[in-house]
């Protein structure tokens, strides 16, 4: 028997089933990075990536957290040791993390939750990871049909598909400059029955809803929350822009106030899921520092404790336990004061910095949206460009923006205001 | 109708190792010694930061440019290409004809989840085959994606040596392009590796079966002190295999860059060789483009820090020279305390042969104590391992050496005097 020849054509069959394997589409929003690395005009403009940039376009390190690595480099305890963190992360983020989420943003209800002990917390890799680890114990567990907003972050479906959810449904959140929050609460009632055995899950954002930039108002929230309640849905609130709205963290946890308002709410019987973020508002994007909350019905101590394992199990087969670095910082600013209040500083400089864009581009464009600030907030703004005029903006200006019309108001600065703001107005006028 | 669906989550036992670190701090002796631990630790029993991270770090830290923005999906490009650069040799032929695709991984767990999923997604149905015994968590990184795990003999328990006959037949009788997963070194949690001898005989035994493998390589320089001693089976496996099927390789750096919780490593998937007529590239680019699928959709892109720290040393002689002096600092301390104690448990006459704790290598030794030994170990002497009678030879230092020794010895005696009834 010729045992190299047999080799050969077993290979190409085993092979073959590699060779088949389709090319994916790229992520949207990072593919144009991409491509706007090899674009070699020299003026272009990257309005694509949620990133915050300052007025001189870099990205920098906020003040509170570079004070905070000097604290640590300089401390000789958390300077010697490397080692693992616990599955479910650091005991001193995890404390500092409950306390900012459900003691200082949520004062009159949170604390109780804590003392009962209904919250089970795990550190995660920034906000997609603790959607992703979200998705995988309601999979598993609970539900696998999900609404999303339409529209919203491009990478909500993915991650939702990739861990498990059959279902993956949306409800029409925007149309023409506006959120449609009568038709989002029609077709819910219509779509969901609140007498299945199976529980749908919602996913809401917290504030400054990705890619719209246009969020609910207080009045309207209550108005959802009534109705998803009513039907027995399982809130996913992804709070990835905690502060990035009014300059102020504690104050843009509304959503989760309202919710856990039990005098409106007496209990969300099939869990809460809070998936949190230090990616933008500590500017610790890349370092991957978040967490997931569940929050379980009360008096079943038992609950908390069975969802807490299944978490660890959870974790422990995707990457054991979370990166270490990053906590490190959150957990340095958060727990020194003088730190805390910087901090908070740092967030309404970028705030500010934000408003005035959308100020300045106002003067500019006279697109009165752009200044309404009760309703617009954070980091995007929503153009309504058609694709036609997105893609002549790339082409012909140097102007990246994702297709769906979207632009980071971060990528605009004094130095390229005008030359963007002509752009818009060239291709809004001619195509 | 009120019934919540959240009661139906049934609990779940604790971690084993986790267990371990929680009796060992609320036991209130004052003479403790955790040998539970996978980590490094120094002559003083303390976690141990190597010189060439801690200088890495202040650079990173003073460069100008620095800052926390998100890295690219796949990760750093830097890290990556350097990562398979240590791993493969710069003289690889498969890095040469462009057949490895390289991502940054959330260490050496997250390579191999990525391949789990790899796995569920594009080759469905195959079973991933894994030594017996394995690290714990192989098993569950597998079965969480419902891919379906059989076990391969490997460790001999009677002759505390490796199960060739058992592990080629195991091999031979799988169905063909089945999986199989192999610890490129320092096996964890035996500490036997094949020999150079009996890795050829292995690895051609997986190609004339279009076995598909998996490499584990979580101790590269760990081990033996070189990179390129501990990627023997790696490198030979590449080019055994080449013609036969591609190869993942899963790359971890918590160990040999003693950075554990910052959860740096790498995922490389190897093509074997194509005809001429095939567009490598092409299939290299739709690859990657899945790969960027998967880590989008739990990470989104992987951590930064610690794979800048890692990419500065790799891309820096004088980092890379500190640091292959550090890593030969924590082979040669294990290796000497290796030594120490199959001497002290010789000296003390303990009944039995301690050879196989000076001939396994790495992190941990399989003393082939049972675990009612292990218990009295914990309860008696306070001295804890795994109940498998796995030791981290890491935790061992010149101050408790003695002590581990003793409490061996008169666990042993106890054991083997009660199992005559
Ligand atoms: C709505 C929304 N959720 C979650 C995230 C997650 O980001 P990260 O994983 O970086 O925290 C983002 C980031 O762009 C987002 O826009
Ligand atoms: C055999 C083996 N593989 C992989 C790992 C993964 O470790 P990490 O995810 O920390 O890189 C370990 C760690 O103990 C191991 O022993």
């Amino acid at each position: 028997m010729d045992r190299s020849k047999g080799i050969r054509t077993l290979g190409k069959r085993f092979f073959a089933s590699i060779d088949k394997i389709p090319r994916a589409p790229p992520d949207r929003i990072l593919g144009l990075t991409e491509k706007f690395n090899e674009d070699r005009n020299k003026k272009k403009v990257n309005l694509t990536v949620g990133i915050y940039k300052d007025a001189w376009g870099q990205v920098t390190t906020f003040p509170s957290v570079a004070k905070a690595q000097r604290l640590i480099d300089a401390d000789l305890v958390l300077n010697t040791d490397l080692s693992y963190l616990p599955i479910t992360g650091c005991p001193d983020y995890s404390e500092h993390v409950l306390n900012f989420l459900f003691k200082e943003s949520c004062p009159l209800s949170g604390p109780k939750l804590l003392k009962e002990g209904r919250v089970s917390f795990t550190q995660t890799l920034s906000g997609t990871g603790a959607l992703a680890v979200a998705s995988k114990l309601l999979a598993l567990w609970v539900s696998q049909t999900v609404w999303l907003p339409q529209p919203s972050w491009s990478n909500h479906r993915n991650i939702f598909r990739s861990n498990g959810f059959t279902n993956v449904k949306e409800y029409p959140y925007y149309k023409d400059g506006r959120i449609t929050v009568e038709e989002w609460l029609d077709h819910l009632r219509s779509a969901v029955d609140k007498n299945s055995k199976t529980r749908d899950c919602i996913l809401l954002h917290a504030c400054c809803h990705n890619p719209t930039g246009l969020d609910p108002t207080k009045e309207q929230w209550k108005q959802i929350l009534d109705t998803i309640h009513e039907l027995g849905m399982i809130p996913i609130i992804d709070m990835a822009y905690q502060g990035l709205e009014s300059g102020n963290p504690p104050k843009d946890a509304y959503l989760l106030r309202l919710c856990l308002d039990e005098s409106l709410y007496k209990s969300w019987p099939h869990g809460l899921f809070v998936c949190q973020s230090f990616a933008k508002n500590m500017g610790l994007y890349g370092e991957r520092v978040g967490s997931l909350s569940v929050v379980t019905p009360p008096f079943q101590p038992e609950t908390k404790d069975n969802v807490d394992s299944q978490l660890k199990q959870i974790v422990r087969s995707i990457y054991s336990s979370p990166p270490g670095y990053g906590s490190r910082v959150a957990t340095m600013v958060l727990s020194k004061s003088f730190l805390k209040m910087q901090w908070y500083k740092d967030v309404e400089f970028m705030v500010s910095r934000l408003s005035q864009v959308r100020k300045e581009m106002h003067e500019l464009l006279e697109w009165p949206s752009l200044i309404d600030f009760d309703r617009q907030h954070g980091m995007f703004y929503y153009t309504g460009l058609n694709p036609k005029q997105i893609n002549a903006l790339r082409n012909d200006y140097s102007v990246y923006m994702t297709m769906d019309g979207r632009i980071s108001l971060s990528g605009i600065n004094d130095c390229n205001i005008e030359y963007v703001c002509k752009a818009l107005k060239s291709v809004t006028k001619t195509i | 109708m009120s019934q919540t669906v959240l009661n139906n989550i049934p609990q779940l036992p604790a971690d084993a190792l986790f267990g371990i670190k929680q009796r060992s701090s609320r036991d209130a002796r004052d003479f403790k010694v955790d040998l539970g631990i996978g980590a490094y630790r120094d002559e003083n029993g303390r976690p141990w930061v190597l010189p060439s991270v801690r200088s890495a770090e202040k650079a990173i830290h003073e460069d100008p440019l620095y800052n926390h923005e998100y890295l690219a999906i796949n990760g750093l490009p830097e890290l990556s290409i350097g990562a398979a650069k240590i791993l493969f040799g710069e003289e690889s032929h498969a890095l040469k004809e462009g057949r490895i695709i390289s991502v940054q991984s959330i260490s050496g767990t997250g390579a191999l989840h990525i391949v789990s999923k790899f796995v569920a997604k594009f080759l469905a149905g195959r079973a991933v085959y894994l030594s017996e015994p394995t690290w714990a968590n192989h098993k569950a990184i597998f079965k969480t994606q419902n891919v379906k795990t059989e076990a391969y003999p490997y460790w001999k328990s009677s002759t505390k040596t490796l199960d060739m006959d058992g592990f080629l037949g195991a091999i031979k009788s799988a169905p063909n392009g089945s999986i199989f997963l192999l610890h490129a070194c320092a096996h964890n949690p035996t500490g036997l590796d094949p020999s150079k001898e009996q890795w050829p005989t292995i690895l051609d035994t997986l190609a004339s079966k279009e076995h598909i493998v998996i490499f584990d390589s979580a101790y590269q320089g760990f081990a033996s002190g070189s990179l390129d001693n501990d990627a023997f089976a790696v490198r030979l496996g590449l080019e055994k295999l080449a013609k036969s099927c591609p190869i993942f390789v899963c790359q971890s750096f918590a160990k040999n860059f003693g950075m554990y919780g910052e959860r740096v490593g790498c995922f490389h998937l190897v093509l074997p060789q194509q005809d001429a007529n095939v567009d490598i590239s092409k299939i290299n680019r739709a690859i990657s483009s899945q790969l960027s699928t998967i880590i989008r959709s739990e990470v989104s892109n992987s951590p930064a820090y610690g794979a800048k720290i890692v990419a500065k040393i790799l891309n820096s002689p004088d980092l890379t020279k500190q640091w292959h002096k550090d890593m030969i600092t924590m082979s040669s301390r294990i290796t000497s305390m290796r030594h120490a104690l199959r001497d002290k448990l010789v000296e003390l006459g303990t009944p039995g042969n301690w050879d196989h704790i000076v001939s396994q290598c790495g992190m941990f030794s399989y003393t082939g104590l049972t675990a009612s030994m292990v218990e009295r170990l914990e309860t008696q002497h306070a001295v804890y391992l795994v109940s498998s009678g796995r030791a981290s030879i890491a935790g061992l230092n010149k101050g408790n050496l003695e002590h581990v020794a003793k409490s061996i010895d008169e666990v042993v005696r106890y054991c083997s005097k009660d199992a005559k009834f």
